[in-house]
Order: structure tokens, then sequence, then C-alpha cells
């Protein structure tokens, strides 16, 4: 990889994804049902992975995310695990799940894959 | 691993016999090489039980460590198939929602137009396939456009809203009844020929005046109603063009009653 961020532009089943390196963020937005989540997500994950070896900085996750299926969720979740893992070793790791207000079983979804992490994780409500 | 005490006790006798001086006794080199063969045999032994018991704890930790992985594994589906499912059932109660809001009619919580035309053409096909017939009524409000303009149109949405649950309270519980536009409705009568609907669509009319009346509205709410049945091998269009046709005489004929189609229909 010659680049050191990444910017996935949003479809009508895929999420926005933009991650920076100087930064240290990681950003989702949207729905998420892609027809192969590997091929979605597998550079997100290479990408969070070489951040997390070489920057030697704080990550933080940013999610604007609606709706996930099946593969999405477990992709997040292995995500969330290295993270979760990076903040078990040192790592200064934060984490954001902004949601509609009106759509409050968003908030209790983000709440679930909170569940196993112990890296400070906000989940707020936009009016 | 430690010998057992008998054996230290033959031990010990065994090397207290080989410093004893006993030189030129036969016995003694080949008991000093045997002695010595058996150290070494010992020793052997112990390495190789010492390495078995290492093996044996490193396959033991191989063991465990898969079935904790394995046991993390099932965790995360389980969590996996807990998360999928409530976005499921948040897209099933959306679907719900978005079937209710394309079928209902806002103002007056009847089914709207959309929905009235599929069950027609359900109907349609019932008839087409297993004979029977059924009819429609068209009705209107009649002077609805004085009420709109004397008293406003809040006023104009309270008594649409109010015809609309008088109608619905004097159908039968599978007759449909549709805002149809405006301060129109359209009512099906499933298996029910003319002159039956006719009846029903009189019901209709009264109880549409009598609750009006009973409210002390002044004017009171009237409606006039067009009826028709549905003639095999015809377009709906066809059929609804009759009952309008209908709606019309009655109108012409002074408002506040029931026409029928049918040739001296009224």
């Amino acid at each position: 990889m010659t680049t050191d961020n990444l910017n996935i532009s949003e479809t009508s089943s895929t999420p926005a994804i933009q991650a920076n390196w100087e930064d240290g963020t990681v950003h989702m937005q949207g729905d998420s049902y892609p027809e192969n989540s590997f091929e979605l997500f597998q550079p997100v994950i290479d990408w969070v992975e070489r951040f997390l070896r070489e920057a030697k900085r704080p990550l933080r996750l940013e999610l604007d995310l609606l709706y996930l299926n099946t593969s999405s969720i477990r992709a997040l979740m292995d995500i969330l695990d290295m993270l979760e893992e990076a903040h078990t070793r040192g790592t200064g790791i934060s984490a954001v799940w902004r949601y509609d207000a009106a759509n409050e079983r968003v908030g209790q979804l983000a709440e679930e894959f909170k569940e196993d992490c112990t890296f400070p994780f906000e989940i707020t409500a936009r009016t | 691993m430690s010998s057992r005490p008998d054996d230290d006790e033959l031990d010990q006798r065994i090397e207290t016999l080989l410093r004893a001086e006993h030189d030129g006794n036969p016995l003694r080199p080949a008991l000093e090489a045997l002695f010595d063969r058996y150290r070494t045999q010992q020793r052997l032994l112990d390495r190789l039980t010492r390495i078995s018991d290492h093996f044996q704890q490193a396959e033991r930790d191989r063991g465990l460590n898969y079935a904790d992985r394995y046991q993390r594994k099932v965790r995360q589906i389980e969590k996996i198939v807990r998360i999928s499912d409530r976005y499921q059932t948040m897209l099933r109660e959306l679907n719900d929602r978005l079937h209710l809001i394309s079928t209902r009619d806002e103002l007056t919580g009847l089914p709207n137009r959309r929905y009235l035309l599929e069950r027609l053409d359900t109907e349609i096909s019932q008839v087409a396939r297993n004979g029977g017939t059924f009819s429609v009524g068209l009705a209107d409000i009649d002077h609805f456009k004085s009420v709109n303009d004397t008293r406003g149109h809040a006023a104009g949405d309270a008594v649409l809203a109010h015809t609309a649950r008088c109608i619905q309270d004097s159908i039968r519980d599978y007759d449909v009844c549709a805002r149809w536009g405006g301060e129109e409705f359209l009512i099906l009568f499933p298996q029910c020929a003319e002159d039956d609907a006719f009846r029903l669509a009189e019901r209709v009319r009264h109880v549409v005046e009598d609750q009006t009346r009973a409210l002390g509205l002044s004017p009171a709410i009237t409606l006039s109603i067009g009826v028709t049945e549905f003639q095999p091998g015809e377009s709906l269009d066809a059929t609804l063009k009759r009952a309008d046709d209908a709606l019309y005489r009655a109108k012409e004929a002074g408002r506040n009653r029931t026409v029928g189609s049918a040739p001296d229909g009224a």
C-alpha cells in the first residue's frame, strides 16, 4: 500500500469509509449490506492492523452506521476485537457511535457492539 | 523421578559393598559394571519420563487453547446472530410501518385508493375464477365544499374523519371502504348483487345522517351514493364509470339518496 489514507465512497449498499493516518481516525457512515463484505472490509482491517503496528499513536473509531447485514456485523466485531486487544496492550483507543435520535433501536444495537469493549465507547443520539 | 525407598536401600547396600575392599572377589567387577549400567538406565528412564510429561502437558495446553478459542468463536457467533436478528426486527417493523403508510389514508385512517384498487383487482380475479359477483358504492359528502368555505379546512377535515368513522361502523366486517379522493369514498361489497348492495348503501347513508344529527351538526352531513354491480368480463374502469354515473344521478335528483345503475335503478 502506497497511500496512508483510505477513502471508500458510499454506495446504496455500502458505507462511506475514511481512514486517516495523520489524524488516527477511522470513520464509517451509511448502510452496509455488501454482496462481498470481505472485499469491502479487508482493506479496513488491514489498515487498522498496520496503524496499530506501526503508528504507535491513539486510534479513534467513528461510526454513523444504520443498517448492517450479518457479515458486516462480523467484520465490525473483528475490528472492535482488534481495538480491544490494542487497548489492553496500552494503545489509546476510543470509539463513538452516532445515531439518529428518532431511531432508538440503532442506539440499542450500538450497545450490543459495545458490550465486550473496555475502551471508551460513546453512543450519542443526534437530534 | 525419585526412586522408591526400597530401591534407595538396595542402592545404598550395593554402593557400600563396592566401596569396601573386596579385591580378588571375582563378582566385584561384574557387580560394578552391572550397577553402572543400572544407573545409566535409570537416568535414561527419568529423562524419558520427563520429556513424555512435557509433551503431555503441551498437548493438554493445546487442547485447552482450542477449547478456549472454540468457546470464544461460539460466543462471537451467538452475538452476531443476536445482533443480526435485532436488525431484522428493526427492518420488519419499518417495513410494516411503510406498508401501513402506503395503504392508509392519513386523515381518515381508512384504506387509501391504492389499497382498494388492489383489492378490486383481486376481487375481479376471484369472480373470474370462482364465479359470484361483487358491487361497489361510490359515496360523496353533500355540499362539502360549503363546509370548507364557510367553516374552514380544519372543520372540513373533521367532517371527513367523522364521516369515515360512521361509514366504517355501518358496513359489514368484510366490506371495505376507502377514501377515494377529496370527499369521495368507495365501498366494496364482496359477494353482493346490486340490490343487496343498494340496501347496504342505504344503511350507510342513514347512519351517517343520523349520527351527525345526533351530534347537532347543522346542516346535517348527508351522502349521495351511486351503486353498481360488477359485470363479468368488463374492466374495472367500466364498473367505476357506472358507479360515478349513478352518483351523478343521485346528486341531480336532489342529493342525500342512493341510486343504482340498473336501467330503472333508484
